[in-house]
């Protein structure tokens, strides 16, 4: 009983520590919650945009959750993302003019998941022959991504029609993900879900799994299996990557249709933070994302009723992160 | 001895002290007295409970029951701190040291009451004065990693004396990283102490040197006092092993039949190998060593002579400098891990601990992952195929390994070792590289492996065998070798030598080689 009362206390304190933010700002936090829900999960059309929300963070989530299974910290989903994003739109925008959906939207599929494996590969190798550390290389390739993606959209890549706004220009209609009847939702979250299903099946149940399981548990130990760890840390680097990139087709061919400088800013970040509450588990990364995703989608909300910033919900997600990690922590000191 | 010259006073006294883990009792109402001046000898296997008793006297668990009194006064000892403040000291196993701060530097970390500035001087100077008076000697401006494991010990055992409180030292298996000379140095070290009216309590499973020197005998067996005898009533090594191991009768060393070699090819061929540290400093250079089928040869040496490493790079863990390695008459100098293996080659950490267990996998995951044939049902493992062989697998009743869905983690010290014996020798190798086969196992289950070993050299297999033991080397080994001053000397027959000239080439090399 007493662990049930922990536990509930656990579950609540984000929520608790987020009302007395609101307090302090002179918002009502009880209409502020009460407005939240009612935005994200009131209705069909609410529930269908935190479907939209969460599948950019289940793809980066699993992104970071299969390096960490072979014992390595990606924090790069930000830049695969948007190098993901960048590949789709250049193979979209220039060779796929014209061409069927059925030929087109696999293809982008493929030229999202090689520009986010580019750019998981690239530390992936830096770590094996030149010995840096990965965590800090993905983050400083975020930087580098950033800007190149900035680089294409006001350069090779803008739109000629856009008066002088840095956009690309639009995808073919066709190439467009297609969407569930007259709603905005887009196969994208059914791909992310099963993608998950994927990754779950690949590391719990097969013998691939397994190895990279052991190199996440002890590299030593693997290596005197005899398990070939660099190569395994390597393809988990590039199918990370992959899966990020994928995040950013979806985010191009389902949602904007064209490339920002600003596409999918923020949600490599946030997919880390969705993993780290999932603690790297696949299937647990689909609750923590669509968490996530509601809490996104609820900002709106709040901006509406209190009159603070949509982005004001990053702290609620900041408190959920810190208790997960505070949960952790105990469960592992006892 | 001793005794006359130095006023009888109690310095602790424990009470029915209870320790419990979950359900488990580790320590059940034990009563303990130590007096000033008195070798107080803690014998008992691995998990009887002798580390958890002294981890309470130490203050690093709080018991669940029972009471503390120093010197008559009724105490709490948790935290350690607390414990140091009231005189308790502690030389522990693994030491408890900073390598890359020098000897005086980890001492001046131990003082509580340091303050803010450093008076190196001072404190030189009574590192100087302690060093002599116990025959400790040890240059307080080295770096500790520059030390070998028996002057690590040393520096631990100064850090306690150096605390001016401390009346009362506990050394926990202090003499498994000495060589019988230094064994007899830490003997006299600790006649000193209890000369100096010093209470001294001693956890070790060596009943020679409690017969050497304490006064006072406890017997732990599974978290209970057994027996307690002193110097003025009986004390024999017949009597205090069958305490310990709760039968009259005693294990017996396992017989060594001849092997007959039939496959002239040797195992293990290493020609002129020379290995590096992780420095990048020579480590060991110009070893040769030959190694036929059916063939057991022990390693000895002081620990940090390159036992690790030597393995580590027959292994092809680690990279060679120089030279040639050749198993089964195939070169395999630069050959990975995985060469090694399909040779038959199988390795044996010295630190499963850290080196093997993967955390969140099963026994059953870990049989698999180096041992047990990997069989396959799709793409996945063919669980209920594995867990059917384990269970009728020889090996694991023998060693008594733990029920297959225990997660490793969270097996003691023991039952890590008898997992990672049993993955071992289930494979049947051809060679085996095996360290410290016997650490943290019973007197039974020790004697048990060591059947199984010998079981395997008559099988063919040929094994590199690194021991501290050095009576166990001489027990099993066909032939010795010794690694020492960056070289490795021998082979020696077991029949032409004793383990004091063991000890000597451990310490010193060997002229004549």
């Amino acid at each position: 009983m007493r662990r049930f009362w922990i536990g509930l206390a656990f579950v609540l304190s984000p929520f608790v520590l987020f009302a007395l933010f609101l307090l302090s700002q002179g918002a009502n936090p009880l209409e502020s919650y009460q407005a939240m829900l009612r935005s994200a999960f009131g209705d069909w059309y609410g529930i269908g945009e935190v479907a939209i929300k969460s599948t950019p963070f289940l793809l980066t989530a699993l992104a970071v959750a299969i390096p960490a299974r072979a014992g390595l910290i990606n924090v790069g989903g930000e830049g695969q993302l948007m190098i993901g994003a960048l590949l789709t739109t250049w193979v979209g925008v220039f060779y796929l003019q014209g061409v069927p959906a059925w030929v087109g939207v696999p293809v982008l599929i493929l030229m999202g998941a090689l520009g986010g494996a580019i750019w998981g590969i690239v530390p992936a190798l830096l770590r094996q022959y030149a010995r840096m550390n990965e965590t800090i290389t993905t983050l400083l390739l975020n930087y580098v991504a950033f800007f190149t993606v900035g680089y294409f959209v006001h350069g090779p890549l803008k739109d000629p029609e856009s008066f002088n706004w840095p956009f690309s220009p639009k995808l073919d209609e066709a190439l467009r993900l297609p969407t569930f009847g007259s709603t905005r939702v887009h196969i994208g979250f059914v791909l992310a879900i099963v993608a998950a299903l994927v990754v779950w099946f690949v590391i719990f149940r097969t013998r691939v799994g397994f190895r990279l399981r052991v190199i996440g548990g002890n590299a030593i130990a693997a290596l005197q299996a005899g398990i070939k760890v660099n190569r395994m840390q390597l393809l988990a680097m590039v199918f990370g990557g992959a899966v990020a990139g994928i995040a950013g087709m979806i985010e191009i061919a389902g949602i904007e249709g064209h490339l920002r400088p600003m596409t999918g800013f923020g949600y490599g970040y946030i997919g880390f933070l969705a993993a780290w509450m999932a603690w790297n588990h696949p299937l647990w990364t689909i609750g923590t994302a669509f968490l996530l995703g509601a809490i996104s989608v609820a900002g709106n909300a709040l901006e509406m009723t209190s009159g603070l910033p949509s982005s004001s919900v990053s702290i609620l997600m900041a408190f959920i992160l810190l208790t997960v990690l505070a949960v952790g922590r105990g469960s592992k000191a006892s | 001895m001793g005794e006359t010259a130095l006023q009888r006073e109690t310095l602790l006294r424990a009470s029915k002290l209870i320790k419990r883990f979950g359900d488990f009792t580790a320590i059940d109402e034990v009563n303990l007295v130590l007096q000033r001046g008195e070798i107080h000898a803690i014998l008992g296997e691995n998990g009887a409970g002798k580390s958890t008793l002294m981890k309470m006297l130490y203050g690093v668990y709080v018991p669940d029951g029972g009471a503390l009194e120093m010197q008559g006064k009724p105490v709490t000892l948790h935290p350690p701190s607390r414990a140091r403040s009231q005189g308790v000291g502690m030389v522990f196993q693994d030491f408890r040291l900073v390598p890359a701060l020098t000897v005086l530097e980890n001492i001046a970390l131990s003082i509580d009451r340091a303050g803010f500035l450093l008076n190196k001087t001072k404190l030189a100077q009574q590192i100087a004065d302690i060093s002599e008076r116990y025959g400790i000697a040890v240059n307080p401006h080295a770096y500790v990693w520059e030390l070998d494991l028996g002057q690590q010990q040393r520096v631990e055992i100064l850090k306690a004396l150096v605390q001016g409180e401390t009346k009362l030292i506990i050394f926990d298996e202090p003499t498994s990283v000495l060589t019988p000379h230094e064994v007899d140095a830490f003997l006299a070290m600790l006649q000193r102490l209890r000369a100096d009216g010093y209470g001294v309590l001693l956890i070790t499973h060596k009943i020679r040197e409690v017969l050497a020197c304490a006064d006072t005998v406890t017997v732990l067996r599974n978290g209970k006092l057994v027996y307690r005898t002193s110097r003025d009533q009986e004390m024999t090594e017949e009597m205090l092993v069958s305490q310990m191991i709760g039968s009259a009768e005693l294990p017996r060393a396992p017989e060594r039949n001849q092997v007959v070699l039939v496959d002239e090819v040797a195992a293990l061929e290493v020609e002129q190998l020379s290995i590096n540290n992780d420095h990048d400093v020579t480590l060991l250079t110009g070893l040769n060593l030959t190694i036929r089928p059916g063939e057991l040869v022990g390693v000895a040496g002081i620990s940090g002579n390159g036992q690790k490493e030597l393995l580590e790079t027959l292994y092809g863990l680690r990279k060679v400098k120089s030279g040639s390695i050749r198993v089964a008459g195939a070169d395999v100098t630069a050959g990975s891990v995985a060469t090694r293996m399909e040779r038959g080659v199988v390795y044996v950490t010295e630190d499963p601990i850290h080196e093997s267990v993967v955390p969140g996998l099963s026994i059953l995951e870990h049989m698999v992952l180096s041992g047990m044939e990997m069989s396959k049902k799709g793409l996945d493992v063919d669980w209920s195929d594995v867990r059917q062989r384990f269970d009728s697998l020889d090996v694991v009743r023998t060693l008594r390994v733990a029920q297959a869905d225990r997660l490793v983690e969270t097996l003691s010290g023991g039952n890590v070792q008898r997992m990672v014996l049993a993955r071992a020798i289930t494979r049947v190798p051809k060679l085996l590289l095996i360290a410290y086969p016997s650490r943290g196992l019973d007197i039974a289950t020790t004697r048990a492996t060591q059947k199984l070993l010998l079981g395997l050299r008559e099988m063919g297999t040929a094994i590199l065998l690194i021991s501290e033991d050095l009576t166990e080397l001489f027990e099993i080994s066909d032939r010795i070798v010794v690694l020492s001053n960056h070289s490795l000397y021998g082979p020696y027959d077991p029949a032409d030598t004793d383990p004091y000239q063991m000890g000597h080439i451990m310490l010193e090399g060997d002229e004549q080689a």
